[in-house]
């Protein structure tokens, strides 16, 4: 066989605060396509952006070599121009413009300084022909269906001449067909010398199309072995790891059975807007005051859509209650009436829900409870100040001072910054989601502790986690969310990572 | 982000230093400018500007605009007119109407632009037609006087009244006085909670510069008529949404929701009943400028408030304030209506032809916003 078109040797990306890649080793064959598996936050994404010139040369350590040369990608562009194209979730199509127009968009035939239209939508009638799309080239993108737009972006990459089809989550979002034509597709273009890294959740599907298998774990490459001597029992061993437990400081109060519980929910149906499907179907469960009830699933489960429902700012209830201590909580009743009845939410994504990045910490941390300070006379500022700089201490946010700029502060103080703000709400369940993404030990250690806190004075926590050492570290119980659904219920005895993401695949009897 | 920035001390000098210039360059092309008769009619122009600026700033805070602004003065200034003038209506009563119906119309606009979803430019671009054709309207196209016969009124006096110069003193001395008792019994309050405090001497200068400029407003204008009414009537409204911006939840809100809507929502703040009320004040701002500018002129006319929502905007944003959102302060905007209106004030005293008096302004806006951008650091 060929030596590899593509070499990544000891790659070791930092961000601030952050070790994303930890030392990533793997090559690419011509002809070959290459699965990369692990769990959310092991790395691929930042691996693929580094591939496709997103992180520019020089933003990393290590190696990255194309048809045996150092590939120095400053942009985007130059590794279009290497033969690299990647394709992600998010499509990168005009709707607006038809399929010949988006397959050459920026390389237009032209006459003149015409575009010669006749001319483009006869390459492109090649191009979709050789694809077994029937699809007319006129066609405007935004007609089409998800799993055609993935095609025409597969096509529009391989009229670039690519060598290397980066594909992240190709099948997540097609129907079983459309999911078979992209397969076929795939394998016609192994046969024609086109390299592919095929990047899924679904292990069956890369047991199917791959040829060899590459796993990553925090950052880093762990394994690489070939399909047809893997198993898939071996796949999770490999993405979950055996190095668990010590990290995760949880102390459980004394059992709590027989309480009644904080928060309750009963056969909760949800949809994302009126007259849609539901994303979240009939979920039924309780938390008591002292416990930390984890979530679990993979990407697109419904977990962060179920936090955001409790929290009156998701979706359209279609049946099922909630209950806050005993008492009823409207649907989208509202995060104002939400906080009212004692419920608190830290989003995932801090940046956008959580934070006004251009005011400083006092500022944000005061935001969500400032009628405790208002007076006829206007807000009692010097109350207010000591009261941020309580949280402020306790949450040992960085430098102790409130005045700092939260836009400049690291992701874990900013993940602090929200939390505090939460907190001061005075709530009795308090919502986690992912609650620890992109944040340092150390940060991480005293979210913890929080967690560890809140529940000792009786509070109750539901926490969020891709990562499932963090689920099967912090929590007392386990729900796996399997599309929209629950896929299955872990007591603590019960805990094993092979269980929890089995049932997060929906294969609840497999990998016991 | 670029890594070498110049100080931003810089960005706070280049605004004074450029009104100075501008102030400078009238001066000495017309030493009329620097008079107390023209010093008094720049106070009332600048209060009619700057009312309106202030009203504009709690809008943009949130992250929304308004462009109906110019036509809305004309309106209510041109309805409260008409009810003196054609229907025989006391002064307070047709005030008292016109001040209601603002607030009324812009508190739909309000819910429209946040409930329904549609951009406030939208809105408020219909809205500067809608009542650009109601005004001619209600008018008549004609010129309505604000009094009937040469009687003055509550109406006429908004712009024609002078505090008698001992009462100007005294009101002047008064502000001074309260604004040092309210500054030292804040940094009482701060001292008990453990609060930093700015240093004494600091503290000192800025309350000594803040006397200076108060003081200064009888001593210049008892040397003509004494302290137009209008400029009391811009003190209250400066005090009244310096206190919303500082001191109150809503002008918190005001800001997070500026900053950042989403994270806003998230916080529990009720985001439409906010930005709402930001647009009711609005029109309440518009209704008082609406009476000041129709006084000023003397009667509503049909190009009454021509274009002073680009005037209040351009204060806004000369002043500091991020079309965003979530950025900007009460000083910085009566800054950018003091520029806006001595540049105004200047051209007409120079006789400045029309044509001239725009691109002026124009230039001085896309400056002073260029200036922002390239040495303060933040984007506008």
């Amino acid at each position: 066989m060929a030596g590899p078109w593509l070499e990544a040797r000891d790659i070791v990306k930092r961000f601030p605060g952050v070790v994303a890649l930890k030392g990533i080793n793997f090559d690419v064959r011509p002809g070959e396509i290459h699965a990369l598996c692990g769990e959310n936050g092991a790395g691929k994404s930042t691996l693929i952006k580094l591939l496709g010139g997103i992180h520019p040369h020089g933003s990393y350590e290590g190696v990255l070599q194309v048809g045996g040369k150092i590939a120095a990608f400053r942009r985007v562009r130059d590794a279009e121009e290497a033969g690299i194209a990647v394709i992600t979730q998010e499509f990168a199509l005009v709707d607006e413009l038809s399929v010949a127009e988006n397959i050459f968009l920026g390389r237009e035939s032209r006459r003149g300084w015409r575009i010669d239209r006749h001319r483009l939508n006869a390459e492109a009638a090649v191009w979709l022909q050789r694809f077994g799309l029937g699809i007319a080239p006129e066609t405007p993108v935004r007609e089409l269906g998800t799993g055609p737009k993935q095609l025409v972006e597969i096509v529009r990459a391989l009229s670039k001449k690519s060598r290397l089809l980066v594909l992240d989550e190709p099948t997540a979002a097609l129907t079983g067909q459309e999911a078979a034509v992209l397969m076929d597709n795939l394998r016609r273009l192994r046969a024609e010398g086109t390299a592919c890294i095929y990047i899924s959740h679904r292990l069956e599907e890369v047991m199917e199309i791959a040829d060899r298998i590459t796993i990553l774990r925090d950052g880093a490459t762990v394994a690489s072995m070939a399909a047809a001597t893997a198993t898939i029992p071996d796949l999770i061993r490999h993405m979950v790891g055996r190095d668990l437990a010590a990290l995760f400081p949880r102390r459980a109060p004394a059992p709590t059975a027989g309480i009644a519980p904080l928060l309750e929910v009963r056969s909760l149906s949800v949809a994302p807007a009126p007259g849609a499907p539901a994303r979240l179907r009939d979920l039924s469960f309780a938390v008591r005051p002292g416990e930390v009830l984890g979530f679990g699933g993979l990407m697109g489960a419904g977990r962060t859509e179920l936090l955001m429902h409790l929290f009156g700012c998701w979706g359209r209830r279609l049946s099922g209650t909630v209950h806050l201590a005993g008492q009823p909580l409207a649907p989208a009743a509202g995060p104002d009436a939400a906080i009212a009845a004692g419920l608190a939410l830290v989003s995932e994504d801090r940046r956008r829900f959580g934070l006004i990045l251009g005011q400083d910490i006092g500022f944000n941390l005061s935001l969500a409870s400032l009628r405790q300070f208002a007076r006829a006379r206007g807000l009692d500022q010097p109350r207010e100040w000591v009261a941020n700089q309580r949280w402020v201490e306790r949450l040992r946010i960085k430098g102790g001072t409130q005045a700092a700029r939260v836009g400049g502060l690291s992701g874990g103080n900013q993940q602090k910054v929200v939390l505090g703000k939460m907190l001061m709400t005075g709530p009795r369940v308090v919502l986690l989601d992912e609650p620890t993404r992109g944040i340092d030990v150390g940060a991480k250690l005293e979210i913890y502790e929080l967690i560890n806190e809140l529940t000792a004075a009786g509070g109750a926590v539901v926490l969020v986690s891709s990562e499932l050492p963090e689920l099967i570290g912090m929590s007392d119980r386990i729900l796996m969310l399997h599309q929209g659904a629950i896929g299955g219920e872990f007591n603590r005895a019960e805990f094993s990572p092979e269980r929890l993401l089995a049932a997060a695949m929906g294969r609840p009897r497999a990998a016991a | 982000m670029k890594p070498s920035r110049p100080p931003s001390n810089l960005k706070h000098l280049v605004m004074p230093l450029a009104l100075a210039a501008i102030a400078a360059y009238f001066a000495l092309a017309e030493p009329a400018f620097l008079g107390p008769r023209n010093l008094t009619q720049l106070m009332i122009e600048y209060s009619i500007t700057a009312t309106l600026a202030l009203g504009m700033f709690l809008v943009i805070l949130s992250g929304q605009i308004d462009l109906s602004v110019g036509s809305g003065v004309g309106l209510i200034g041109g309805i409260a007119a008409v009810l003196v003038f054609k229907h025989g209506w006391g002064a307070p009563e047709a005030l008292a109407v016109g001040f209601l119906l603002a607030i009324l119309a812009w508190t739909l606009m309000g819910a429209l632009i946040i409930k329904q979803r549609v951009p406030a430019f939208i809105i408020t671009l219909g809205g500067l037609l809608v009542f650009k054709g109601l005004f001619w309207k209600v008018i008549d196209n004609s010129t309505i006087p604000v009094s009937r016969g040469d009687e003055d009124n509550l109406y006429s006096l908004l712009t024609t009244y002078y505090l008698p110069a001992a009462v100007g003193l005294a009101v002047g001395a008064g502000a001074i006085l309260a604004l040092a008792l309210l500054a030292a019994q804040a940094r009482r309050e701060r001292a008990v909670a453990g609060l930093p405090l700015e240093s004494r001497l600091r503290a000192g200068l800025k309350l000594l510069l803040a006397a200076i400029a108060i003081a200064a407003v009888p001593l210049v204008c008892n040397r003509f008529r004494g302290v137009p009414l209008s400029a009391l009537i811009l003190a209250a409204v400066a005090v009244t949404v310096y206190f919303l911006t500082r001191h109150t939840r809503f002008g918190r809100y005001l800001y997070a929701i500026g900053g950042n809507e989403e994270a806003a929502v998230l916080s529990g703040i009720n985001v439409p009943r906010v930005v709402i009320m930001a647009f009711a004040f609005m029109g309440a701002m518009v209704a008082v400028t609406g009476f000041t500018m129709t006084a000023y002129s003397g009667a509503s006319t049909p190009t009454v408030g021509d274009l002073m929502e680009l005037d209040a905007i351009a204060a806004c944003v000369i002043g500091g304030t991020s079309l965003k959102g979530g950025r900007g302060s009460v000083a910085g905007v009566l800054f950018g209506a003091l520029i806006m209106a001595t540049l105004l004030n200047g051209m007409t005293l120079l006789a400045v032809p029309p044509e001239m008096k725009f691109i002026a302004r124009g230039t001085v806006l896309a400056l002073a916003v260029w200036t922002d951008v390239r040495f303060g650091g933040q984007r506008a």
